[in-house]
């Protein structure tokens, strides 16, 4: 065996070794150069009845509807699936896409997702899930947003609380209301398939900036259509009450504007 | 030459380890499918076996400090003398003294079972752990505030690390490793299996036992498995103080029925149904002979009972016998580790 030989060996072989390293890797030479991508942020502000009144935590509100006295303790929810469509039809699916919204983090009534390595693009509507996809309810053990540890899982009846709700009320026969809404499967499922087109406007994401869509959130509505803290003060697992709040809350989640 | 060749080869591998963060292959092997039982549905791809893992599942398991205050531990009320169930209790005792709600199970081929409790509300075999470890009644302790603890315990973060990469100790790891050990627990040793294997004859009254079992018994405690999986009222009360299954359907054609159990090792497991009401295999088969109480939910096979003879009730605890896998009992792969 000659030297170059020897040479032409070790170089085939670490080649090899080499490619195998970069199986999961963007940049081999088969790919082209990496697309632009951006930052954005959903920005869910949170607001009180059809007058849109501010909205916080410990912070006593009169339900525009039934006149209850009530105030919220605890207002957390998961958004998850996020997907943004451009106008050519073009879907973005976001990798792994579950996150925790919890009003307790809010400023003013607002709570901000940061979306990091969004690809470059004009982007004309979004998509989303309010709640947890089935699959990842009967999948073991997740992680991040997904971690039990979070408080939003049933330990005794598998699956994810999708929207916890509670607080105080004077109407409610034990002075509180205490919603813990969820359900993946059978027929009454709380995961609701969101959608908003950005009425003419594009949400424009390149490397440089930090456009944001902003959505309202109206909390006022889970009492919508006759509900009420004194007639259903507490739902704590899955079935048709909380098929029932779930949606009207998901009711209340409209677009507002882009701000590129 | 040879030396640059061998140098590169070493840089080019170290290369690819650092990229890689999965935990060091081995060849240990503590789980293995029984030839004569159907395909695990647990798949351990996602949750690879290694001896570190194991034996830090292991040891979790038999670890008070799982529950609030120290007081108890996943193995105080599944023991492996009894098959990993209680020792002989109707409900179990948790932390204060506070006592359960229905009876403990033993806990073996669990790699199989897809739905667990009594009524099938855990989806999961990692998950599972989670229920008794947050439940105020058994271990009473928050998954944030025991990972916590475990982090500022002085071995903990070590151990976690040799097993799955990093001090760090998450609710993924502790799962992760609980389903490694529990997972790993195959009862495939009894008398049973070895005459099905062709390895042991049977007693004639186990003989005749197997008979009555498979006409009478078999429907639902069925296969190799001795379960069907299904959820069933079996008669045992008129009205229903617990729902059972009817719980988590919110289904009312569901209320009252519960899991119908695996038979392996049942006389190692008593006290018997969802709430320990029977203490002995004589009073089982009493019930279903003479004792099915009717309601709506009533599983239709048991409308006339299953009338056996005092004699047949014998046979087929006899039978029920050659379930017990004592191989399990002293399997010190499973024993509580030596401090």
């Amino acid at each position: 065996m000659t030297i170059k030989t020897i040479k032409l060996a070790a170089m085939a072989i670490a080649i090899a070794f080499l490619s195998s390293c970069n199986d999961d890797d963007d940049n081999t030479d088969s790919n082209p150069a990496p697309e632009a991508k951006g930052n954005m942020f959903i920005k869910f502000q949170h607001v009180w009845g059809p007058a849109q009144e501010d909205f916080a935590l410990n912070t006593a509100l009169v339900h525009p509807g039934t006149g209850e006295e009530l105030q919220f303790t605890k207002l957390r929810y998961y958004i998850s699936n996020i997907q943004l469509q451009n106008a050519n039809g073009d879907t973005w699916i976001e990798d792994d896409s579950y996150y925790i919204v919890d009003t307790e983090n809010g400023v003013a009534g607002e709570v901000q997702l940061n979306l990091s390595d969004v690809p470059s693009g004009s982007y004309t509507s979004i998509s989303y899930m309010i709640g947890v996809d089935s699959l990842r309810n009967v999948s073991g053990v997740q992680e991040g947003a997904l971690d039990p540890a979070e408080n939003m899982f049933w330990s005794w009846n598998t699956g994810y609380i999708f929207i916890k709700a509670e607080g105080q009320s004077d109407a409610s026969a034990n002075g509180a209301f205490t919603y813990h809404l969820g359900g993946f499967e059978g027929p009454y499922k709380a995961n609701s398939s969101m959608f908003h087109n950005f009425q003419g406007a594009t949400l424009e994401i390149s490397p440089n900036d930090n456009p944001s869509v902003h959505l309202i959130v109206n909390p006022a509505r889970f009492w919508h259509g006759g509900y009420s803290t004194e007639q259903t003060p507490m739902v704590h697992m899955p079935g048709e009450m909380a098929s029932i709040l779930a949606s009207n809350f998901a009711g209340s989640f409209s677009f507002d504007h882009i701000h590129n | 030459m040879r030396i640059t060749l061998a140098f590169a080869l070493v840089t080019l591998f170290v290369s690819c380890q650092n990229e890689n963060q999965e935990p060091p292959i081995s060849d240990f092997s503590v789980f293995e499918v029984p030839a004569h039982f159907p395909d695990p549905v647990y798949d351990f791809d996602g949750n690879p076996i290694t001896e570190e893992g194991f034996e830090l599942g292991r040891k979790l398991f038999y670890d008070k400090r799982l529950s609030r205050g120290s007081q108890v531990s996943c193995g105080s009320c599944h023991a492996q003398v009894h098959a990993f169930a209680d020792h002989g209790v109707p409900l179990s005792v948790g932390v204060d003294g506070r006592e359960g709600r229905r009876n403990s199970p033993g806990l073996y081929n669990l790699a199989w079972t897809e739905a667990f409790m009594w009524d099938g509300g855990i989806n999961h075999i990692e998950v599972m752990p989670i229920a008794p470890i947050t439940d105020s009644v058994e271990m009473d302790i928050s998954l944030a505030d025991l990972l916590d603890y475990l982090q500022s315990e002085t071995e903990y973060p070590q151990e976690f690390e040799t097993a799955f990469g990093s001090t760090e100790i998450t609710t993924t790891k502790l799962l992760n490793a609980l389903a490694q050990f529990q997972g790993s627990i195959v009862s495939d040793g009894s008398r049973y299996d070895q005459y099905l294997k062709g390895q042991y004859i049977p007693t004639e009254e186990q003989m005749r036992g197997m008979e009555l079992f498979d006409v009478n018994c078999s429907g639902c405690h069925a296969g190799v498995l001795q379960t069907d999986f299904s959820y069933r009222n079996n008669g045992l009360d008129a009205d229903f103080s617990d729902l059972g299954r009817g719980r988590i359907t919110q289904n009312p054609a569901d209320n009252g029925k519960f899991r119908v159990p695996s038979l392996r090792n049942v006389a190692l497991t008593n006290p018997y149904m969802h709430d320990g009401r029977f203490f002995t295999l004589e009073q089982v088969l009493d019930h279903y002979s003479e004792g099915i109480t009717a309601s709506a939910t009533l599983d239709p096979a048991l409308a006339d009972g299953i009338p056996l003879t005092e004699e047949e009730k014998e046979d087929i605890i006899e039978f029920l016998y050659t379930l017990s896998d004592f191989e399990l009992l002293r399997d010190l792969r499973f024993s509580e580790p030596t401090k």
